[in-house]
């Protein structure tokens, strides 16, 4: 045997070791995740003996930090056989590293998916999830929160229907993005969208402090507007893929469009991190910023009681109040965990009553109702909004839950419409087409 | 004769560089020592500690490892005669051309299979493999070099492959080992894209990717990420000033994987 | 009864098997099987479908894709054209008049090239941060690219130095004999000789080029708007986070062959004009 055959050889080799079709051996994961949630029960945590759980978040924000520490060190205090490994992240960091990692060998117990297609769908149809159906039965969770709230954190074993059948996380904290004012600039809050428009373009300094470097804020204004121009049926039906569903618009593209052309905006935008604009605004920039609820304890840090906080109001005064919004990253318990029941103890730890009044003494809106009350106006704004958006079925989910690659999609696009690189038409027609790419796969 | 004008418009424009060059630098290091205090708070609070004695680790492996096996292949391709040297020599060649990028994929997933992902070794291999390439091409046209008469010398005096190699030839190499130790410990100490697939734990963190995460955790303390910055960027910047000879000289030769 | 030097050995293969078996496990191998991973659809988690040579198509039919690959072109220009002419015009200018300092001089310009990528990014993320380029359609592009060229000038200018310390002082002794001005002597004399160097620096650049996932993704992610985006990038985003990991992988077996080309294009180039 000549030598100058040994590397034809090992290239052979090596191709046979590399054959056999990718991912062959892991069409059995969803069914072993279902059969777990059969098993499912509440644990006793302190027989449980020595655990450690390993949780990914992204509760790195003011009061989003504040709670979550506070309740682990409580967790923790209360059964000292358990130690909580905690891998915070920014939120960009943990959807982008969180398929490999729960995929891995040595997966966290708890992490935080988020809601939709992009993130949860993915990892469900890879099994990569626990269904937590059963934990939630023991735990009552039911009785815990309004049923869209559990909806959002629904997919069927395979991933392909959103919004139905399996439970995989519950979240702690309820979201609303609205729009916080400067009570010095805003004297009175406008009732109508029409009285918005006036006071944008009479604003002194920047109407609406804005920063889109990371693309998902764009998210923000969009819907923030979209909510003047279409009914929310209309939108939660595009989310969840129902069928005849089109891309929502109405109308909107164009005045966001018309708002970036007349300078509404931050200048230069485009390069401003979202962080970096909420502190102008903090700092007096402008009147208005649109943003979410869990910005609201690190606002109140720094403006105190001239923090003001509404919704984007509707096209005729009184009507029915609608909002971007839902609930905060879901906690879910990942397929390969191998403490899934004291995992589950600790996210009920995590959602329940006494949870809720540390949500509410830390800056934050908690997704199940409680007595505690908020301290500071902008807090007392942010409860009553929640509650009247509960009472109308107001809450609209974010749009970027559609399909496994809209966030891409629609952060890309907003960018690009923002910057009047693509006509409103085009842009809603190119997002429509994305949808239909996917929606015809199902 | 060179007029003065001249010498002095070539002083200004390598000043000019100079200056550009070394502008950011100095001003990530003179943002992180506006406080001091940010040293010990990224190297305890943001975990800094824990990053860098993850690099030490994997660098360390990679360099023994890489540098080891470069000597003995090296020696083989430049100082013997066996069939299918060229082949061989030439499939060297071309690995050392292969980026990262093009094997990242199915290496993640092998070793995942394996289940060697998110362990020291998923960023040991690879990089060790990639290092070898470099180190075998390296150390090759270092033992070309050696003049055949000492080997033959010590052959006649009935010394093996072995004890020649590491008794009489490499001695001579001490320069070229260490620019090849120089080179496969930059590269390892400031690879990314390989911890970021292959990590997910904290704990296994290289010094690069933690930059990395504390940038995006990190979003209004501007001097506290300057210190983290410099942290990662230190050792190799210090071995860098001791031996620049050998950097300069080992990326000069043309053969590195860039 | 040993054998004489100089025939071929046995041993060899001892001291080669090491290093060629880790070296053929965690490079060779796995650019195989990124070969075939690339003729397939798959998403990571569930098993794959074969689809041949589509994905290969797609980096052509792919607006996305040809973008990726059309950036790293405009790249080629700031990562690979203009350090190499700095540092020709820098080399240039200290082989005519004798420079103060050079050594130190050296060390400074190379210094760029020893610091982690990353940590390149976080510095100038920070350089940009006022002025918003990076999230800008238009300047998002060069501004990365200027970065590129920031790291590697130097490189460029230490080559070029080395070789030209090598060219005779006879021959420049000549030129100037002959009245020869300073860029008449750059060309007639200083760039023929460098011509290996210059061979080795647009090699080296032009790898860097494509290469260039650490930067992209720390400043801009390829932003905005995808109008950053890089074919290393694209590998990462599809396989990682898109979930289209045979098209990854596709995009990867494309980055080595277009190295693989430029590679051999140049150095063919750089002999042919060395034997004329």
């Amino acid at each position: 045997m000549t030598v100058r055959a040994l590397p034809a050889l090992l290239l052979a080799l090596l191709l046979l070791a590399g054959c056999g079709t990718p991912g062959g051996d892991s069409s059995d994961n969803a069914e072993k995740a279902e059969q777990a949630d059969r098993d499912a029960r509440k644990v006793d945590v302190a027989k449980a003996g020595p655990v450690t759980l390993t949780v990914w978040d992204q509760e790195v924000r003011g009061g989003q930090r504040r709670q979550i520490e506070r309740l682990n060190a409580a967790f923790q205090e209360r059964y000292p056989n358990v130690t909580i490994k905690r891998v915070a992240k920014s939120t960009t960091d943990l959807n982008t590293t969180l398929k490999l990692a729960v995929s891995g060998d040595r997966a966290p117990d708890v992490v935080q998916a988020n809601q939709g297609r992009p993130v949860m769908g993915q990892l469900v149809k890879g099994g990569l999830l626990r269904p937590m159906d059963g934990y939630a039965e023991a735990y009552g969770w039911a009785d815990r929160y309004a049923p869209v709230l559990l909806d959002l954190n629904r997919f069927s074993p395979d991933g392909q229907t959103f919004g139905d059948a399996n439970l995989y996380g519950i979240s702690q904290m309820g979201e609303i993005v609205g729009v916080y004012y400067n009570r010095d600039l805003v004297k009175e809050t406008p009732k109508t969208f029409g009285e918005f428009e006036q006071q944008l373009a009479s604003a002194k300094g920047t109407p609406i402090s804005f920063g889109n470097l990371d693309g998902w804020p764009g998210i923000h204004e969009y819907q923030a507007v979209l909510n003047a121009y279409a009914p929310a049926g209309e939108i939660r039906d595009f989310v969840f893929a129902r069928d005849g569903a089109t891309f929502p618009n109405g109308g909107t593209a164009e005045k966001l469009q018309e708002w970036a052309n007349k300078g509404y905006f931050t200048k230069n935008f485009n390069g401003v991190g979202y962080d970096p604009a909420w502190q102008q605004f903090a700092d007096g920039a402008g009147p208005f910023l649109i943003a979410g609820t869990w910005l609201l304890a690190d606002l109140s840090d720094a403006m105190g009681d001239k923090l003001g906080f509404m919704l984007v109001p509707p096209e005729q005064s009184g009507g029915p109040p609608q909002a971007l919004g839902g609930e905060s990253l879901p906690f879910a318990i990942t397929s390969k965990s191998e403490n899934p029941d004291v995992a589950a103890a600790y996210i009920d730890f995590l959602t329940n009553a006494d949870a809720a009044r540390v949500l509410v003494e830390t800056g934050n809106l908690p997704a199940m109702p409680t007595d505690a009350t908020p301290q500071g106006a902008a807090a007392e704004d942010i409860f009553k909004a929640w509650s009247d958006l509960a009472e109308a079925d107001g809450l609209v989910p974010y749009l970027d839950y559609a399909t496994p690659t809209f966030y891409d999609d629609i952060t890309a696009a907003v960018q690009r419409l923002l910057a009047d690189r693509t006509s409103p038409d085009d842009f809603a027609s190119g997002l429509q087409d994305d949808y239909e790419t996917f929606t015809g796969s199902l | 004769m060179i007029d003065r004008r001249e010498q002095v418009l070539a002083h200004l424009m390598l000043g000019v560089f100079a200056v550009i060059a070394l502008a950011p630098i100095v001003r990530i290091l003179g943002m992180s020592l506006s406080d001091p205090g940010n040293f010990s708070v990224a190297w305890d609070q943001g975990h800094f500690g824990t990053y860098m004695r993850s690099s030490v680790l994997v660098t360390s492996a990679v360099v023994v490892a890489a540098g080891l096996l470069s000597i003995l292949a090296g020696y083989a391709f430049g100082m013997m005669r066996f069939r299918g040297e060229q082949v061989l020599f030439y499939l060297f060649l071309v690995g050392l051309m292969v980026p990262l990028e093009a094997t990242i994929v199915p290496l993640y997933y092998d070793l995942r299979d394996l289940g060697l992902t998110d362990t020291y070794w998923a960023l040991i291999l690879p990089q060790a493999g990639v290092s070898v390439a470099f180190g075998t091409f390296w150390m090759r046209a270092f033992f070309r070099s050696v003049p055949r008469s000492l080997v033959e010398a010590a052959r006649l005096d009935g010394s093996s492959s072995w004890s020649t190699l590491w008794r009489v030839v490499l001695p001579l190499g001490r320069p070229a080992v260490l620019t090849m130790v120089v080179l496969i410990f930059m590269w390892t100490w400031n690879e990314f894209l390989l911890a970021l697939v292959m990590v997910s734990d904290e704990a296994l963190r290289t010094a690069p990717l933690g930059l990395a995460f504390f940038q995006g955790r990190n979003t209004t303390d501007e001097a506290l990420l300057a210190a983290g910055a410099v942290i990662v960027a230190t050792p190799v910047v210090i071995v860098y000033v001791f031996l620049q000879r050998h950097f300069i000289r080992g990326m000069l030769s043309g053969a590195t994987k860039g | 009864m040993r054998r004489p030097p100089g025939e071929p050995r046995h041993v060899a293969y001892v001291y080669l098997l090491p290093g060629l078996v880790l070296f053929g496990a965690f490079v060779v191998a796995p650019l195989v099987h990124a070969a075939w991973i690339s003729l397939f659809a798959w998403d990571g988690i569930t098993p794959g479908e074969w689809v041949g040579l589509d994905n290969y198509e797609a980096i052509v039919s792919d607006a996305e894709l040809r973008r990726a690959f059309v950036h790293s072109g405009v790249l080629l220009v700031f990562y690979v054209a203009i350090p190499v002419v700095i540092g020709l015009a820098l080399a240039g200018a200290a082989s005519r008049s004798r420079v103060r300092g050079l050594a130190a001089l050296r060390t400074i310009l190379f210094l760029p090239q020893v610091i982690a990528l990353v940590v390149v990014a976080v510095t100038w993320r920070l350089i940009y941060q006022p002025t918003g380029w990076l999230g800008d359609f238009d300047l998002a592009l060069p501004a990365v690219g200027l970065i590129g060229t920031w790291v590697a000038y130097g490189l460029c200018f230490v080559l070029f130095m080395a070789g030209v310390q090598k060219v005779p002082s006879s021959l420049y002794d000549a030129a100037r004999v002959d009245g020869a001005g300073a860029v008449r002597e750059f060309l007639a004399v200083t760039l023929p000789a460098l011509r290996g160097e210059i061979a080795v620096a647009v090699t080296l650049t032009t790898i860097a080029a494509l290469r260039n996932f650490d930067l992209v993704y720390l400043t801009t992610s390829g932003g905005p708007g995808g109008a950053t985006t890089v074919p290393a990038f694209e590998v990462y985003q599809r396989a990682f986070r898109g979930g289209e990991v045979g098209a990854a992988a596709a995009v990867g077996v494309c980055v080595a062959a277009v190295i693989f080309v430029l590679t051999l294009t140049v150095n063919r180039v750089a002999d042919r004009a060395a034997r004329t």
